[in-house]
Formats: structure tokens, C-alpha cells, sequence
């Protein structure tokens, strides 16, 4: 396989290449449009300059005849007086100085007799011009002159009209350059006498019409009718050169020639010729009535397009760099793009794997209801119903020894770190409490373990319970946790001491507690995500409206049901923003009367609380059909050993309890007296020495002798933080 | 428990009726304090009625008597039924008392 090919299977480069056709993409469409504007522009631009050039050259051809107007409008004027000083011919100097003053226009004028028309004077020509302001007069009737060989002077005679001569340069009025208007003068008879002149300089008359100013290297021509220059873009070209010589020079001669020829003929048209010097040029001519001179305006091109060119530059540099950044953006869009699509890739992998890690999890706490199916003396239900989020609630329970341990917790914050916390808290409950029973001690494992993660400045709201399942007692110790509804003959939250949650304070010492469930009471545990589930309104689920639901009488699992329609029914649409984990235990052994071949009591730390020994050990009596005298003495080691316990292991203003199991055997009795006390053994006491006389006889150490002697085994063992004594009776 | 306290002549008896235990002793305490302000004579400790000691009623008992040794009283345990005879075997108070 070529490298090309395979570089076209890769899909890193069909991203590259799919960039690269993007932006090639774009720069034709930008280029397009550009395109397009320009030639809309070089349009309207030509368009313009036409107008333009028009406009010039309708205006310059107006100053002209304007000009042309005057000079003639002044031999019109003074043709009578002219006629009228025919006789007298040394007037006529009159004529022609009055013609020059009167008429800006008009730098010279003369009034030059036909030869031989006055027999006296067969050559007269009295000329007045205007130099330096002044008006002098001089005689055109020289021999060097010869005024009757000239242009000015044979035409009109020739046409019999107004004629206005070629361009030339007068050598007699003072060197300037100019063109003279000349009239036959006839005589009252008829006959042609003398030819009247006005003479207007080119000079003046250029700078009359002024400079054309549509473009800065605009310029106008005028040519006479023989194509001479009369007026050019310099003044000094005037009459250097004929159109014709310069056509000559003309690459373009084919639309050159043409160009002269229309002026020569005097037609209007535009044409646009190429010159070497100035490139390609538009030429908008017209002639100038009467005179049969030519006007042009010239606009090079370059010139009327200097401003599409530089619009097309600047258009282009800014598309360059509109491209160049179109090419960076994408390029930098393009990548953080595929960044963030692998760092997506990335977290979805993370994300699914952890979903499978946390239903790993899930599917080691008990998930089937119910749970122990053999049992008729618990009624548990739990539930969690994560939110979109990988979360971090938990519970857990199972029973071992007798004895329901059980745990429900909130991991500060979501996602992977607070699923990641979640795990190792279960599986920190789990491996803990296979050992320890006691729920403080419990929390107090988790919570040594959790000691290196502070960093992390996560912490887990925890709340472990152990529920005896005999007796009912249910110890507890909660770590920060939401306390939960203890349900009795009515509805509270339990007492709980708040301590501080999971993994704030390393070696933090937990308080444990504890309440004697009897037979219906219930404990309904839940995570903040049920109280403070949101409506749209953004109003909070609360305890009030959990409490209501729970208010009926159901099982369990119709209990958590019912609280999960509660909550949805009341965030309607509003999504669920944290876990909801309930936890519901319903204690249903009757652990007030005799169940099996057990018997449990329980008492306070409280010396008054004795005489239900007596009621104990009756109702053992009874059923074992003992004697009075067994029954009493049984009555009296329990007593003895309880009150050791009340004295010794409870110190002042401690409350505890005092648990008494009574397990009736076929040969014997057995009692185990338990308590959390301070480790305290009786049995370590010396026997009272019964053998001494009153004064001998101390008051005290009689208790444990009497215990000793009633039963047959005493046994005493410290034990999960318990004083722990057996004694065993045979009977 | 009740305790009942005559005195007549030089003979202060005093009558137990009900379990003697421990929340009763401490309550007896109390109430046999004459006897132990003035332990002579002759104290009789009427025990017909009483149908349970444990070992604090066995230290109440065991006071009196210390108190009479003391002041040269005579303490006379009277009427115990066989159970209670039996802890006073077992701890040895039949020798420190005339039982009759």
C-alpha cells in the first residue's frame, strides 16, 4: 500500500484533509465575492469616469466657446465702425484698440485693407495688442510681414466668412502663441475691403478653461482643424506636434488614426488607445462648433482604476489575513476540539468503567427484598436511586451473630471521587464490622482508615447501627449524618449526637448511643437527597412532607415505594440532582415476652430497676418448673452480679445498660450479663472469708461469694468493649 | 419492703416485711438508724415476713450487729424461713447471730 493511501485511511489526516478543503473552501468563496465586488466596482468606477470625462468635456468645450463667442461677438460689434472708418483709414487703429480693450478675450486685433482697395494706401494694416497690460499699436504693412500672405488673412476672403485660423506663433505682437478670428469687412458697395481680426491667445485661452481636474493625470487637447495642438496637458506642447505626428508614435496606430481622423472630421465618440507611455488610456472627444477645432479629454486608465486597484489590493492583503486567521482558528478550534473529544473519550471510558465498579459495589450490598426470608422478626427494605452523576451514598446490612449491622452514608460531592470515597467506605464497613460490633468502634475503624485521604478534602456523612435482634437494643453512633425517623407509639428523629462525619479529623474519638427497640417500633434511615429533593419552584421536599408518607402502615418496601412516587410526584419535571437512599428496618420480634428458649432483660444502670429480677427470674422459674428455693437463689446471684456491675463498672452519673440473656438448656441455665462499662471483673475479687467473727467481718466482697456459691460455672471475659459475664447453673 | 420499729422495755425489735434486696437496703439504712444511735439491750430481728435478702439486707444485718458487739447489745435474728437460713449458711452469718 502507498504511503498516500494510507495516509487517506488514517483518520488523523482525513481531519487534516477535511481542514485543508475547509479552508480552500472558504478562500474561494471569500476570493469569489471579492471578485465580484471589485468588477461591480470597476464598473460603476468606469461608469463614472465616463460621466466625469463627459461632463469635463461638455464644460471645457463651453469655456471655449465662450472664448470663441467673445472674439467674435467683439468683430461683430465693431464691423460697423469698421465699415464706417473704410474712408478713413487712420481712424481704423481706433476700431482695433477699442476691440482689444473692450474684450478680455482678445489680445490683438487689426484691421488690415484688402490690397489695392484704397488707391492711396495699397497696404494698411494698423495693429493694437495688448503687452504687459499696456496697448500698443504697431503696423502689420511691413514688407517683412507681408500680411496678405497670410492664413488669417486669405481664408476669410477666400470662404467670404468668419474663419478662425490655425494655431501660430506671432513673432510681431510678441512672440505668443495664438489663434485669430478674421471677418471680410465689405464696404456699403459690397465690395470686400478689409479683413478684421481678433486674435486670442492660447496661452490664455488654457488658462481660461483651466486644468482638468477629474484625476490628477487627466488632461484635455484641443486641436484645430488641421490637428494641430492648440491647448495640451503642457502649455509648451501647443504646436510642437500634429495629432498625426503623434499617432505616428503610437503603437496602437489602426485606433489611433481612427481617433485623429473622427477629430478631423469633427465627429463625438470615446475610444480607448494604448500609448506606451501612459498605458491604456480613454479618449472622449468632441468637436467645437464653428471652428472646426477638436476637443478631447484623456483619463488613463490606471488613473480611473487607481482606486479599484488599491480597493483590490487592500481587499486581497485583508483576505490573505482574514484567511490566514480563518486557517488559525481552525486550526486551533480544530485541535482543542479533538483535545476535548479525546479528553471526553477518555472521561466516558472513566465514567463507564466507574457506573461498572459502583454496580459492582451495589451488587455486594443486598439488593433482594426480602433480604432474610426466613426471618419473621425484621422487615428491611433499602433503596438507591442514583442521580444521572456517578454518586456517593451508600448502605449496607446483613446479620451476624444475632445482631443486624447496618450503615447508611452521604460522600461529600459526586462524580468519580465521591463513587471512588463510596467503595472503600463500604468496604471499610464491611471489613470492620465482621470483627467489631460496636458501632462507635466501627465508625471509629472507618475513620482512622480514611486518615490519609484529608487531602482530598472529601467526607462521608455516616450513621452505623447494631440492632440485637433478641433483645432490641440497638446501639449507634453517627458521624454527621441526617438522624433518622424513629418510629414508636409516634414519630421523631432519633437522638443522635451530631460528631463529625468520616474523614475530617483523623483519631477522632465517636460517641455511641442507644435505644431499646420493642416489638413494631421502626427506624427509617435516608441520605439529604430525599429531604432536599427540588421542585421547579426550587421549594424542598422537607421532613414534613417525608413524614406524611410514612405515616401509613406498611411494609417496608410499600414504605420506600411510596416515597419514591412521593418525591417524583412532588420534583415533577426537575431533574434529580443527588442519590436518594433510604434505609427502612422494622423491628418485629417481640421482645417483651418469651420467645424460644431465650430470655433477654434489660435494665438501666439504676439500682431501682432490681426488683424486675425477681419478675425475671420468676417467669425462668415457671417454665422450668424450679423450686422456690433454686428460684430465689438464682434470683439472689443475679442480683448480686447486677448490682456489681451498677456500682463498679458505671461510675457516677454514666447512664448505661445492664443486659441479662437467659438461655433456658435441657441440664442448666445460662445467664450472660453484659454491659459497657468499664472493664470491671468480679471474679478477680477475693472470696469473703465467712469463718471470722463479727469484729473481723468487713461489710463488703459478700455479692460475688453469693454468686459464686449459687451458681456452678462463673466465667467472666471483656470482650468489643463489654464486660462480658457467664453463669451457669445445673440443674 | 417495710420496716417496723418497737421498742419496749430494753428490747428494740424490729420487723422486716418484704424482700430485703438492694434497692430496699438502702432504704433500711435509713430507717434502722435509731437502732444503730442506741444498739443496747436486747434487738430483735423479726424476719417472719421477709421473704428475700441479698447481700446488702445481709450488711444491714451485719451492721446491727456490729454496732450491739460494740456497745455490748445482744442481736436475736428470729422467725427466717428456710431459704434465707440457707444464705445465712452460705455466707456464715448463722455463726454471728443467735437464730432462733
Amino acid at each position: 500500500m502507498s504511503k498516500f493511501s494510507e495516509f487517506f485511511k488514517d483518520e488523523r489526516s482525513k481531519d487534516t484533509w477535511g481542514r485543508i478543503a475547509l479552508v480552500v473552501l472558504a478562500a474561494i468563496i471569500l476570493e469569489a465575492t471579492s471578485f465580484m465586488q471589485l468588477r461591480f466596482l470597476a464598473r460603476s468606477t468606469r461608469r463614472e469616469a465616463m460621466t466625469k470625462a463627459e461632463n469635463v468635456l461638455s464644460t471645457t468645450r463651453y469655456e471655449i466657446m465662450d472664448v470663441v463667442e467673445q472674439a467674435e461677438q467683439a468683430i461683430r460689434d465693431n464691423m460697423w465702425i469698421a465699415q464706417w472708418c473704410l474712408d478713413n483709414p487712420d481712424s481704423l487703429k481706433n476700431v482695433t484698440r477699442r476691440i482689444v480693450e473692450d474684450h478680455t478675450a482678445v489680445v490683438g486685433s487689426t484691421v488690415a485693407l484688402v490690397p489695392g482697395y484704397n488707391k492711396k494706401l495699397p497696404f494698411f494694416a494698423p495693429y493694437s495688442y495688448l503687452k504687459d497690460g499696456e496697448i500698443l499699436h504697431t503696423s502689420l504693412a511691413t514688407e517683412k510681414y507681408n500680411y496678405p500672405a497670410h492664413e488669417w488673412f486669405i481664408e476669410p476672403l477666400e470662404v467670404g466668412m468668419g474663419y478662425w485660423s490655425e494655431p501660430y506663433l506671432d513673432t510681431d505682437g510678441g512672440n505668443i502663441k495664438m489663434t485669430t478670428y478674421s471677418r471680410p469687412v465689405l464696404d456699403p458697395k459690397g465690395t470686400t475691403a478689409a479683413v478684421i481680426t481678433a486674435d486670442v491667445s492660447l496661452e490664455w485661452l488654457s488658462k481660461h478653461v483651466g486644468r482638468v481636474d477629474i484625476y490628477p493625470e487627466a488632461y484635455s487637447i484641443l486641436i484645430s482643424r488641421k490637428g494641430k495642438v492648440m491647448m495640451g496637458p503642457v502649455d509648451s506642447l501647443a504646436m510642437q506636434y500634429t495629432v498625426q505626428e503623434m499617432a505616428e508614435r503610437m503603437k496602437d496606430d489602426v485606433v489611433f488614426n481612427k481617433l485623429v481622423s473622427d477629430m478631423l472630421s469633427g465627429k463625438r465618440g470615446t475610444v480607448t488607445v494604448n500609448s506606451p507611455q501612459q498605458g491604456k488610456s480613454t479618449v472622449y472627444y468632441a468637436p467645437v462648433p464653428r471652428t472646426g477645432w477638436s476637443m478631447a479629454v484623456i483619463i488613463p486608465e490606471r488613473e480611473v482604476f487607481r482606486e479599484v486597484r488599491r480597493m483590490g489590493f487592500l481587499c486581497t492583503l485583508l483576505q490573505i489575513l482574514g484567511i490566514l486567521m480563518l486557517i488559525i482558528i481552525l486550526l486551533s478550534v480544530a485541535s482543542s476540539w479533538m483535545e476535548y473529544q479525546k479528553t471526553r473519550d477518555v472521561e466516558i471510558h472513566l465514567e463507564r468503567e466507574l457506573e461498572i465498579g459502583r454496580e459492582i459495589q451495589m451488587s455486594m450490598i443486598p439488593k433482594v427484598f426480602p433480604p432474610f426470608p426466613e426471618r419473621n422478626d425484621i422487615d428491611i427494605a433499602a433503596t438507591i436511586v442514583p442521580a444521572k452523576m456517578v454518586g456517593g451514598d451508600l448502605y449496607d446490612f446483613y446479620i451476624r451473630d444475632e445482631k443486624l449491622i447496618f450503615c447508611i452514608g452521604d460522600v461529600s460531592g459526586k462524580g468519580v471521587p465521591a463513587s471512588l470515597l463510596m467503595a472503600v467506605t463500604r468496604s471499610l464497613f464491611r471489613n470492620i464490622s465482621a470483627q467489631e460490633d460496636s458501632p462507635a468502634k466501627i465508625v471509629e475503624g472507618i475513620n482512622h482508615s480514611m486518615e490519609n485521604n484529608d487531602e482530598t478534602g472529601m467526607f462521608v456523612t455516616f450513621f452505623c447501627g447494631v440492632l440485637d435482634m433478641h433483645s432490641g437494643l440497638l446501639r449507634y453512633c453517627n458521624a454527621g449524618h441526617n438522624a433518622p425517623l424513629l418510629f414508636t407509639d409516634h414519630v421523631q428523629p432519633l437522638d443522635v449526637v451530631p460528631n463529625l462525619p468520616l474523614g475530617v479529623l483523623g483519631g477522632m474519638v465517636f460517641e455511641e448511643q442507644e435505644i431499646k427497640l420493642l416489638l413494631d417500633d421502626a427506624l427509617y434511615l435516608y441520605t439529604d437527597g430525599i429531604s432536599e429533593a427540588e421542585n421547579p419552584r426550587q421549594e424542598l421536599f422537607g421532613m414534613e412532607r417525608m413524614e406524611e408518607v410514612l405515616h401509613e402502615r406498611r411494609t417496608a418496601m410499600e414504605h420506600l415505594e411510596a416515597m419514591k412516587a412521593a418525591i417524583a410526584d412532588f420534583v415533577e419535571d426537575a431533574p434529580q440532582s443527588d442519590d436518594i437512599t433510604m434505609l427502612f428496618i422494622h423491628y418485629l420480634n417481640d421482645n417483651t415476652q418469651n420467645n424460644n428458649m431465650a430470655r433477654h432483660l434489660i435494665l438501666h444502670n439504676d439500682i431501682q430497676q432490681i426488683p424486675q429480677l425477681a419478675e425475671f427470674v420468676e417467669t425462668i422459674a415457671e417454665e422450668k418448673k424450679l423450686d422456690q428455693a433454686l428460684a430465689m437463689s438464682l434470683n439472689l446471684a443475679l442480683e448480686e452480679a447486677v448490682t456489681n456491675v451498677i456500682l463498679y463498672a458505671y461510675p457516677n452519673g454514666i447512664d448505661g445498660l445492664v443486659d441479662i440473656e437467659a438461655y433456658i438448656r435441657e441440664d442448666r441455665l445460662e445467664f450472660i450479663l453484659s454491659d459497657n462499662g468499664k472493664p470491671f471483673d468480679p471474679t478477680a475479687a477475693p472470696d469473703a472469708d465467712i469463718t471470722l467473727g463479727v469484729d473481723e467481718r468487713s461489710i463488703g466482697g459478700l455479692g460475688i461469694y453469693l454468686v459464686r456459691n449459687i451458681m456452678d460455672t462463673v466465667s467472666y471475659r471483656y470482650e468489643n468493649g463489654k464486660n462480658i459475664l457467664t453463669m451457669i447453673k445445673k440443674i | 419492703m417495710e420496716v417496723f420499729i418497737e421498742k419496749e422495755n430494753n428490747v428494740t425489735t424490729a420487723r422486716f416485711v418484704g424482700r430485703l434486696d438492694t434497692p430496699a437496703s438502702q432504704e433500711v439504712a435509713k430507717s434502722i438508724e435509731p437502732i444503730l444511735e442506741d444498739p443496747t439491750g436486747t434487738i430483735v430481728l423479726d424476719c417472719k415476713e421477709m421473704s428475700y435478702i441479698s447481700s446488702s439486707g445481709l450488711r444491714i444485718f451485719l451492721t446491727i450487729r456490729k454496732a450491739a458487739a460494740a456497745k455490748g447489745g445482744n442481736v436475736i435474728v428470729k422467725d427466717i424461713n428456710n431459704d434465707i437460713r440457707q444464705v445465712f449458711m452460705m455466707t456464715g452469718f448463722l455463726n454471728l447471730f443467735e437464730i432462733q
